[in-house]
């Protein structure tokens, strides 16, 4: 369902990956763990498609389509979904008018059958219940005032209701509390399926513990140089980072 | 017409108001009045961004006379119609008098104001009884067409007696090509209670040269809500005179500029004596070639201590062609006041841009709910659901127009 082959990108000219593999089967979940300053996040971006991340060379496939021809909108509309590693707030637009725009498009796009905004309102109570919100975060601004961990209870929110082909989460374990990790992981592993591909990417292996991958990769400055199975998670969190890149690691 | 310059139109502008002032019988203080003002030249400093030569087609020369062909909806059961600066018709509450016997109107300084003083022959009064509280807003429909360059001079007047408590939605339309020289005043004595609405969604083509006088005269609250799209030329010098210890006056306000509309917004908050507040909040919003002006002035005269003033004017600039140019202006003769300004003129953030977008929702559509985000606050604050019924859809369209899908800007 995804396929990296040779990625080269840069973020503001700046060279990031330089010539990623990746193969994500449907079914799969994927962590993509690494150092500060690898290119995890980078990834995630490039894929989702935001301005100023540029793919230079190889290509990235998404079902046989090429990411790079389809704006941001056009992705999510094929069913790819970013959670952010810092969501921003935007005041003034309700989630719940957010949630309407977006489910309409995507669900038009995709062929599926039109929410009425009773339905609407249902199912998206229901996300809610299943991260912990409470439901009045529907009528606040997208993020707004909500805290780290609310923000990212948020992200997952919006994942059950889009019910993404593949979704890629982007440190969504950084500043939760174990309660809320817990939450966040209950709702990523209520979305396991035969059809779905998760890419999870973290920098810590704490998430693991709760949602366990079927591969571990692990990438350094632009490359995924070492690939295993969920106990390479494990053998990082006792060596560190340094025992493959050749580096000690600063963080 | 043949190419004018800007001096020589000032002058056609003053002879043909004379003219006409002078046909329509017009004497003493109000034609002296006409005849003391001069039309402003392009280098005068409170012109500078808005120029004339629209009139320059002759609006001056005709009155216009055109049936409304899209007249507004009622927004309250009590109603006010005044078409081409003739009243047409009232449906008002016990309580509240309409009649023509005006007050002097103090604190108007444009020549356009002193022209509507001149030839405006039958102004409206809408008088609210002291100690009355009206429940319903009274919504007064100011409408003018004219398929050729043609003008009107509409001049209302709501006064509130002591104690009176009232709402009063001043709605415009204008259609064709007609010119709409307005002037509006709001009197209110002591423990008076005025929410006031200004609606301004007039046609391309039409122009709108619009003066509103707030003078508190008593100890009293007035809440002016102004709600204005572009047109050809739109010009709102408003000013407020808070004039009474203890007096509180709130002006909120939204314009959106489209196409190659304009709104030349001049606001003038006059502090004269002490212990009075004041706030000013507008937002602004400027798509395509539109072009936006906001001047906001609060003037806190010698002796008036304890005054509490505050100025806000954000704007949203859509794409690289549109232009807002603001500007605060404070003048002040006193040490013991507490006055807060600013203003920034931001474009769209593309962080909250990709997020929307990377939920799926097309790029124009981001642009339109972020823009509507933008100013929601304010729509949000609007008291009466009448209003912000009315005002939903009308600015959704306005914003849809104004960030056309596929504007990658």
């Amino acid at each position: 369902m995804l396929e990296i082959r040779d990625l080269h990108a840069t973020v503001a000219d700046k060279p990031i990956l330089k010539g990623l593999n990746l193969t994500v089967n449907p079914g799969e979940v994927h962590a993509i763990m690494g150092p500060n300053g690898s290119g995890k996040s980078t990834l995630a971006n490039v894929l989702a498609g935001r301005d100023n991340y540029e793919i230079t060379g190889g290509e990235a496939l998404f079902e046989g389509k090429s990411l790079a021809d389809l704006e941001p909108e056009e992705r999510a509309q094929a069913g790819l979904f970013l959670a952010f590693q810092y969501p921003v707030e935007i005041p003034g637009v309700s989630n719940m008018e957010f949630l309407k725009a977006a489910l309409e498009a995507v669900r038009t796009a995709q062929g599926k059958e039109e929410w009425d905004s009773v339905t609407l309102l249902r199912q998206a109570r229901a996300a809610c219940k299943q991260v912990n919100l409470d439901a009045s975060f529907l009528k606040r601004g997208v993020n707004e005032g909500f805290s780290g961990g609310e923000k990212k209870r948020n992200e997952i929110m919006q994942m059950l209701l889009m019910e993404p082909k593949l979704a890629l989460l982007d440190e969504t374990d950084s500043g939760l509390d174990i309660d809320a990790l817990q939450t966040v992981a209950k709702g990523v592993n209520s979305l396991r399926s035969p059809e779905r591909g998760i890419v999870l990417v973290t920098h810590y292996q704490r998430l693991l513990d709760y949602i366990v991958p079927d591969f571990v990769h692990v990438l350094s400055n632009g490359q995924i140089i070492k690939s295993g199975g969920k106990e390479l998670a494990l053998e990082l969190e006792k060596k560190g980072y340094g025992w493959l890149t050749g580096e000690e690691e600063s963080a | 017409m043949s190419l004018s310059t800007a001096s020589s139109l000032a002058i056609d502008l003053k002879t043909q108001a004379l003219a006409n002032a002078r046909r329509h019988g017009s004497a003493g203080d109000a034609l002296a009045e006409l005849e003391a003002a001069s039309f402003p030249e392009r280098k005068s400093e409170r012109w500078k961004y808005t120029s004339l030569q629209a009139l320059a087609d002759g609006h001056l020369n005709a009155v216009a006379t055109d049936e409304i062909r899209q007249p507004l909806p009622a927004l309250s059961e009590f109603l006010v119609t005044i078409n081409n600066g003739q009243l047409q018709g009232s449906t008002l509450p016990a309580g509240v008098n309409l009649h023509h016997d005006a007050p002097t109107v103090n604190g108007l300084q444009t020549p356009f104001a002193a022209y509507n003083g001149a030839v405006c022959g039958q102004p409206v009064v809408l008088e609210v009884a002291a100690n009355t509280r009206i429940e319903q807003p009274i919504h007064v429909q100011i409408q003018s067409a004219s398929e050729a360059p043609a003008h009107c001079n509409p001049r209302v007047i709501v006064k509130l007696n002591t104690g009176a408590e009232a709402t009063v939605i001043e709605h415009y339309h204008a259609e064709g090509q007609a010119l709409t020289n307005a002037v509006t005043a709001l009197i209110t004595a002591d423990n008076a209670q005025l929410t006031h609405y200004r609606l301004q969604g007039e046609q391309a083509n039409t122009l709108h040269i619009g003066t509103l006088i707030i003078d508190q005269q008593g100890i009293s609250k007035v809440d002016s809500y102004q709600l204005m799209t572009g047109n050809r030329l739109r010009r709102n010098d408003v000013r407020a005179l808070v004039n009474k210890s203890g007096a509180e006056l709130n002006m909120k306000g939204i314009f959106v500029v489209r196409d190659k509309s304009h709104v030349d917004n001049q606001l003038c908050v006059e502090h004269a004596v002490p212990n009075c507040q004041s706030d000013q909040n507008f937002k602004g919003l400027a798509g395509e070639s539109g072009k936006a002006v906001f001047n906001g002035r609060i003037h806190i005269h010698p002796g008036a201590s304890g005054t509490n003033a505050e100025l806000s004017n954000k704007n949203l600039l859509l794409n690289t062609g549109a232009e807002i140019n603001t500007k605060p202006e404070l003048e002040i003769y006193n040490d013991d006041v507490k006055c807060a300004h600013g203003t920034t003129v931001g474009q769209l953030d593309a962080g909250q841009q990709f997020y929307l977008q990377s939920r799926g929702i097309p790029a124009g559509e981001a642009k339109r709910m972020l823009s509507l985000g933008f100013v929601n606050e304010l729509l949000m604050a609007l008291p009466h659901p009448a209003v912000t019924e009315w005002a939903q859809p009308w600015l959704e369209a306005e914003l849809t127009h104004a960030s056309p899908a596929g504007d990658a800007a």
